[in-house]
């Protein structure tokens, strides 16, 4: 919103500069955007919140800016009296327009825009059209109430005020052409829609350069009307604004007043007279104030006699209810104060928050699992994967690749393809792979912890995830870092069970007693020729409350301070047979004496079998006790050798 | 004979201190030493000559052979001890390094600064119903208050609460506490948040927010505004400047927007002989919204208005990474390319 100082100065001059004027209107909550020299004039941008309809004008910018100066201002509001008139309005229904006044002016001439009106129009953003348009926005601006002035003579019989018929057609002074439906109220005649009320009129009955009679309309609408249908006409007019906050009776009649006065000033004429329709009561109402919530609130001591001075110069009548208590009745402009803390908020704003001391609160700390996510993040990353953030709506094309079911959809997406919430962290995995892969980036391995999202019953279910997906590597990395993560919460006894989960193949579960704390797997080839993946992708995904469930505090496990005897033994086994089968064999065998094995080597070609694979494992024996003697640990070596050899499918190398 | 021991001798010190590299001196030893070496054939003619002066010859070739042992082994010794020339101009070696994201690791930050102070992190659900988002906290549902809260609704059955949408701010997880708890209550809330807005480079449908709020008895505005500057102390810089500008939200009241001082121009509005690009101009930077809680919201949420007070403040993650390390393009946080994750973290 603009105005201007010159404006302005119709109703008061500030001494002050205009760059300390808009200083202390931003810090009053009035934020000047920008202030320009235009013209001779000096032109402020404003920022409005929603809840100051009264800034709409420049008589209530005027009161706002004394107030702010520190001054209290006293303006004369122009009222009319009007000869009444033989017109025939109809309204159909009163909550959709509580009043309707038409004024009419017989005998005027359409003339010239004076050059300081069409200077004042230009300067608040308003194109100037023609002497008499130009005097109604001109009196919009000033005491802030929107009109429309129509020719009386393209107006065919009676006015009526009624919601439009579906498809009822309307061109609008934007030249656009509209098909209207039943949510729009509308201005018309026995004929035709002659403006889509509070918000634009229409081209059959504007005013132009042979214009003699006129009809000035001012009115009241409902808010929630105006915006509905300014909504769907798809425009936000400078009169539709002002209808969607709040306008004022008393306003009302000082527009129309100036309106009226300035056309017969300008344009000759005579005021025929007007009829009104409906009635709106204005409402006041008293705030009781008590100073020491005052100070409660804010945190300062503020003297009587301050907070006095603030809110006379805003306007309000105070009386003394008792030494601690006043009572403030707003000024009628002053509808958005409402309540004792809406003046706590006056008295601070205006004397300036930067007054205000800043202490700090004592706080009493508790608990949260905020640190519990934060570790693990912090442990992930300390893995070497990268943390990503990928959105949590997705296209429902691709949710239905995956088989996914239970999907909720979001009714007003952004773009109709991508209306759905995920149920898998797999599309952001492979949404991210498949973007760094056309980038030429050095793929690898990523996590995500995010909300997953899926209809149940007919409610809904919203948990939070792990994620972890691997790029272009083998199955031992992504079971690596699965292993490492359920060490560093110390989640032990869980079980990797093969599962046929839809999407994966050789998929498996992490079973803890009956929980599924979650699985880990590799994509379909099928799925990845789909998204079009060039790379294989492994991928991990872990129920989060589950892990916090079951992760222990970790206990000092002693180690042996003997010295360790490795021996290596040379294998094969037939590939269908597990290699876990080996590993129980191993721990049956060596018992508390395993420190631990690994394979160091994997052999597969011309020296064994083709349906085998040869596997050389070190077996590491150490004792908590004692050294070890090397035929102590011979001896059990061979008795492991002896139960392998002994097992089906497996010959010693 | 004898002297061509002693010149030999004399020629092997000479040429064993000038050996630079290991391959000359294995040459030396190869020369000096070695099979067909002058030392090993004067050896070999020793059984042909007389006792006496092969016992003295003996003597003399022995003494030399080993004294030229000694300075090779000492030359070797020395070759050893030495350490190897190393051309850090080389590359280094790459290393696999996990990265946290900036996002993430902004709001942690962020969280544990309030932390510090006592408040408690609580994570709220991203879909919400119609009372949590809006209603308890004032915004009429059909109101201009409510243009800047586009929301994404969701095909799930209304319940009492209304219909269901994802939340469009972090707000409702205040009201959920508020409902389930009774103060003293210091709690940040972080996530996500979602509103319909064309993508560019500072609009994103999915964002994220931290939400916090502290009701007990004794809160005032001033305890708003100390905590929010140790907050920007902390977070920013304590060179900082604050500036609580009036401004209107219907779940507070009285309500503020929080500027910062420019972290670029440092408040002064000019860079580089023009106007900061960063601040446009106004030395100011607009970082978050607050204000006392509105006596509405905490009945809604049953809390007595009369016994008890309470301040709340919200923030957008992304524009505060975005203004702290100059971060032009809100998109770059979600397309996820590794050339962006791995400048942080």
């Amino acid at each position: 919103m603009k105005f201007t100082l010159n404006f302005i100065k119709e109703f008061f001059d500030p001494k002050e500069k205009p760059s300390c004027i808009a200083e202390k209107l931003t810090l009053a909550g009035i934020e000047v955007e920008s202030l320009t020299k235009e013209n001779g004039d000096w032109v402020f941008q404003i920022e409005l919140t929603s809840n100051r309809a009264d800034l709409l004008s420049i008589f209530g910018l005027a009161n706002e800016i004394a107030a702010v100066l520190g001054k209290q201002l006293k303006i004369k509001i122009p009222s009319l009296k009007i000869p009444s008139l033989d017109i025939n309005i109809f309204i159909e229904n009163e909550e959709d327009c509580p009043l309707y006044i038409a004024s009419v002016i017989k005998g005027i001439k359409v003339r010239k825009t004076p050059s300081w009106l069409k200077e004042r129009l230009l300067n608040c953003g308003i194109n100037p059209v023609n002497s008499v348009v130009d005097i109604g926005n001109y009196s919009m601006l000033k005491w802030g109430h929107p009109l429309h002035i129509f020719d009386l003579d393209k107006i065919e019989g009676d006015v009526f005020i009624r919601r439009a018929k579906d498809k009822e057609a309307f061109l609008g002074l934007d030249k656009k052409e509209r098909k209207l439906s039943p949510s729009s109220l509308v201005i018309a005649d026995n004929k035709k829609v002659i403006a889509l009320a509070g918000i634009i009129g229409g081209e059959n009955s504007c005013v132009d350069e042979n214009t003699r009679n006129v009809l000035i309309e001012t009115a009241i609408f409902s808010p929630l009307v105006i915006r509905k249908a300014r909504q769907e006409a798809g425009i936000s007019t400078e009169s539709s604004y002002r209808f969607e906050r709040k306008v004022f009776l008393r306003l009302l009649e000082a527009t129309l007043s100036s309106t009226i006065n300035l056309i017969l000033e300008l344009c000759g004429g005579y005021f025929v007279g007007g009829k009104k329709v409906g009635r709106i009561i204005p409402s006041s109402r008293r705030i009781k104030v008590n100073l020491s919530s005052l100070e409660k609130h804010l945190g300062a001591k503020i003297s009587s006699k301050e907070v006095k001075e603030i809110l006379k110069n805003l306007g309000c009548q105070l009386s003394l209810k008792s030494k601690d208590t006043i009572e403030v009745k707003p000024p009628f402009f002053r509808d958005d104060l409402k309540e004792e803390v809406d003046i706590f908020e006056e008295v601070a704003r205006i004397r300036g928050y930067d007054k205000l001391p800043s202490k700090i609160p004592f706080i009493l700390p508790r608990k949260d699992n905020f640190d519990f996510v934060v570790s693990l993040k912090e442990f992930l990353a300390r893995l070497g994967l990268k943390e990503i953030i990928t959105y949590s709506i997705v296209a429902r094309d691709d949710l239905e690749t995956l088989g996914e079911k239970n999907l909720i959809r979001i009714i007003n997406p952004l773009r109709k393809e991508e209306d759905c919430l995920r149920t898998s962290l797999l599309l952001g995995m492979i949404s991210v792979a498949k973007y760094n892969l056309n980038q030429q980036n050095e793929v690898g391995e990523f996590f995500e912890i995010a909300h997953l999202y899926q209809r149940k019953n007919s409610h809904f279910e919203e948990r939070p995830f792990l994620g972890i997906g691997v790029v272009g590597k083998g199955p031992s990395y992504i079971k690596a870092y699965v292993e490492e993560l359920l060490k560093f919460l110390n989640i032990s006894n869980y079980r990797l069970e093969g599962a046929s989960l839809k999407n994966f193949t050789n998929a498996l579960q992490i079973v803890k007693e009956d929980k599924v704390l979650g699985f880990l797997g590799k994509l379909d080839k099928k799925i990845r020729d789909s998204f079009a993946l060039k790379k294989e992708l492994f991928f991990a995904q872990l129920n989060l409350p589950l892990l916090e469930e079951e992760r222990r505090v970790k206990q000092f496990k002693p180690f042996s301070f003997y010295p360790k005897i490795s021996r290596d033994i040379s294998l094969a086994k037939r590939k269908d047979i597990p290699f876990k089968n080996i590993v129980k064999i191993i721990e049956d065998v060596a018992k508390e004496l395993l420190e631990g094995f690994e394979v160091i080597d994997v052999y597969q070609g011309e020296k064994i079998p083709q349906e085998f694979i040869g596997v050389t494992l070190r077996i590491h024996y150490r004792s908590l006790q004692k050294t070890l003697e090397a035929e102590e640990v011979d001896s059990l070596h061979n008795q492991l050798r002896k139960k392998l050899e002994e097992r089906e499918g497996i010959f010693l190398r | 004979m004898e002297e061509k021991i002693v010149n030999l001798e004399k020629e092997a010190r000479g040429r064993i201190e000038g050996v630079k590299t290991v391959k000359e001196l294995e040459e030396l030893r190869i020369y000096y030493l070695g099979r067909k070496s002058f030392i090993n054939q004067l050896f070999s003619a020793l059984p042909d000559l007389e006792k006496e002066k092969k016992a003295y010859l003996g003597k003399l070739l022995n003494s030399a052979k080993k004294k030229i042992t000694e300075w090779i082994e000492r030359k070797e010794r020395e070759f050893e001890e030495k350490e190897e020339i190393i051309d850090f101009t080389l590359p280094a070696s790459k290393l696999n390094l996990g990265k946290r994201h900036i996002i993430g690791q902004v709001m942690e930050e962020i969280c544990k600064i309030f932390k510090r102070l006592g408040f408690q992190i609580v994570e709220g659900g991203e879909i919400e119903d119609e009372w949590h988002n809006f209603s308890a906290l004032n915004i009429p549902l059909e109101h201009p208050s409510r243009d800047v809260f586009d929301t994404f609704y969701l095909d799930i059955p209304p319940s009492e609460g209304g219909r269901y949408l994802l939340r469009s701010h972090t707000s409702p997880s205040q009201i959920r506490v508020m409902e389930k708890r009774t103060p003293p209550l210091a709690v940040i809330s972080p996530g996500r948040v979602y509103r319909p807005d064309n993508p560019d480079a500072s609009h994103s449908f999915m964002f994220h927010q931290i939400e916090g709020f502290c009701v007990d008895k004794e809160i005032n505005f001033s305890h708003l505004k100390g905590v929010l500057y140790h907050f920007a102390w902390e977070f920013f810089s304590s060179q900082i400047e604050l500036r609580f500008r009036p401004h209107y939200f219907p779940f507070t009241e009285p309500s503020a927007e929080v500027d910062i001082s420019c972290i670029i121009c440092g408040g002064k509005g000019l860079k580089d002989g023009g106007k900061c690009s960063v601040c446009k101009g106004k030395g100011w930077l607009e970082i978050l919204g607050c204000g006392m809680i509105h006596p509405e919201v905490l009945k809604n949420c049953g809390i007595n208005p009369k016994k008890f007070r309470g301040f709340a403040f919200g923030m957008g993650v992304e524009r505060i990474a975005m203004l702290k390390y100059r971060i032009a393009d809100i998109r770059l946080f979600f397309e996820n390319d590794l050339r962006f994750l791995n400048q942080f973290g």
